[in-house]
């Protein structure tokens, strides 16, 4: 995909345009995005409340900051991880609006081009393939790590996570439109096939894993009837799901249907 | 610990749990095993914890909140069964999988409740949006801005409320546990472990794997081999 907006030539601004710690500041408070989501601007108030110390820099007349402010509280929806690159590339924007070196617009239409695509991404990366695979293999250390399988999720998942996200955001700050081919040097979507493998062969390997568990509490053959029954309900389960018979549904019947075979045998 | 003071805290966590997820950093916080582990350390119950939420954990695996559309709220199952949960085994006199069985049957319900609740608060950041677009007209910038923090506290009282009451329940619900006829208690039992292999199935699917039903049958297959290996080793039939 390649998105031309702007002049990207003039699009390298250093770092002491707007400074560090202001820098720092907008990302912060682009962490809460999704503060006031809302279905008719979804997460406009939350762009214009992260964007909103560094336009105050820019812009010291008030009629100008005004414009800045009202041009960010229009619709805006896009992945809240992804979303730093569009903030970075919007102050990047912004620095030389200030400057009078490019159009007002151009942002509106830059902001336009860019959400669609890095929702789309976002969405499938982390939220289908980074979050269910560091969920199920967390979960399938549960057994042998107890309470700190809770402790490695949030490690394994964060340190990707919030990598990524800084690194978005410098990268949508310091190269403005060039953003496009950084991220696509990434490659995420090949590497999120890969995650939801791990996902899928975790939960089966945690299913037979407690199965076996759960059989070993008990006695003679009842072991044998647990854990074959596990499976099978396990199995029973998957193929039911897979034809969208709601789960909830099929969560309760598997619990009466084992419930009853506990009071009984 | 006082259970005033356990029901006070549970909410109070169950409610940044709920900002955490929705509003705030989206760090995981509020994943139905992070938050179950939690809320289970918490309230001094960590088995409770880990059950549910790796149950929970399992059976949200591939649900997200995809552009406007909004998925069972997860969290709130997560932090309100332990909660439930881990009151019911504190007042019962110890946590066990009939217990755990119990809460997830009674609360699991709480992820589509959650979601309409998610749904029904839209509506007063909407009434925000508006105001802030009407503060930016007027140039009261400041005022305009800072509507986006005022959509948070809804979720944190709501959630919050929410899974004390959870606790509340878990509490009440204790006394009357002992009355539970033996045979009902080894029901409750058994379906632990039959929820859970429904929650590893629906993870399986949730996972988006294209092959996801032939990964998990490697694993699933490869650990089983290892567990007879294991068994014929240690002389079990």
């Amino acid at each position: 995909m390649k998105v031309e907006i702007g002049n990207s030539a003039s699009s390298a601004p250093s770092v002491n345009s707007l400074g560090a710690g202001l820098l720092l500041r907008v990302f912060m408070r682009s962490l809460f995005l999704q503060a006031s989501w809302n279905p008719r601007g979804m997460q406009n108030l939350g762009l214009a409340y992260a964007l909103y110390p560094a336009l105050k820099k820019l812009y010291p007349e008030r009629e100008r900051l005004n414009a800045a402010v009202r041009r960010h509280l229009t619709f805006f929806n896009t992945h809240p991880y992804s979303a730093a690159a569009i903030v970075g590339g919007i102050l990047n924007y912004e620095e030389r609006i200030a400057r009078g070196k490019e159009d007002a617009g151009k942002v509106t239409e830059f902001k336009s081009a860019l959400m669609g695509p890095l929702a789309a991404l976002g969405d499938g990366f982390f939220w289908l393939s980074l979050k269910p695979a560091v969920g199920a293999a967390c979960a399938a250390l549960v057994p042998m790590f107890r309470a700190w399988a809770a402790l490695i999720f949030l490690v394994f998942y964060n340190v990707v996570h919030l990598t990524l996200r800084a690194r978005l955001f410098w990268v949508g700050y310091t190269r403005g439109d060039g953003l496009i081919q950084e991220i696509g040097r990434v490659d995420l979507p090949a590497r999120g096939t890969w995650l939801r493998a791990v996902a899928a062969a975790s939960a089966g390997g945690l299913a037979a894993w407690l199965a076996l568990t759960f059989g070993a509490n008990e006695p003679g053959y009842l072991r044998w009837v647990l854990v074959m029954g596990c499976l099978a309900v396990g199995t029973l389960a998957y193929w039911f799901v897979a034809r969208k018979t709601p789960k909830y549904i099929v969560l309760y019947v598997a619990a009466l249907l084992a419930g009853t075979a506990g009071a009984v045998l | 610990m006082d259970p005033w003071l356990e029901i006070t805290l549970s909410g109070f966590l169950g409610g940044l749990l709920a900002l955490e997820r929705r509003a705030f950093l989206q760090a995981m916080f509020s994943r139905p095993l992070v938050a179950g582990t939690g809320m289970g350390l918490l309230l001094g119950d960590v088995s409770a914890g880990l059950a549910v939420g790796t149950v929970l954990e399992l059976f949200h695996l591939g649900s997200a909140n995809l552009g406007a559309a909004l998925a069972d709220n997860e969290t709130l199952a997560a932090a309100g069964t332990t909660a439930a949960a881990a009151a019911l085994g504190r007042g019962a006199g110890g946590s066990t999988a009939a217990i755990w069985s119990a809460a997830i049957i009674a609360l699991v319900w709480l992820g589509p409740a959650g979601r309409m609740c998610e749904r029904a608060l839209e509506r007063y950041s909407e009434h925000l949006a508006e105001k802030a677009l009407l503060s930016a007209e007027e140039g009261d910038l400041t005022t305009a801005i800072h509507q986006n923090l005022w959509g948070m506290w809804p979720h944190f009282v709501v959630f919050g409320l929410f899974t004390a009451a959870c606790a509340q329940a878990g509490y009440a619900v204790s006394h009357y546990w002992e009355l539970l006829p033996f045979w009902a208690a080894r029901g409750l039992a058994w379906a632990y472990p039959a929820m859970t292999s429904v929650a590893a199935a629906v993870a399986v699917r949730g996972s988006h794997s294209r092959r996801a039903a032939a990964y998990a049958c490697a694993a699933a297959g490869a650990v089983m081999l290892i567990g007879a290996v294991r068994g014929l080793f240690q002389g079990h039939p």
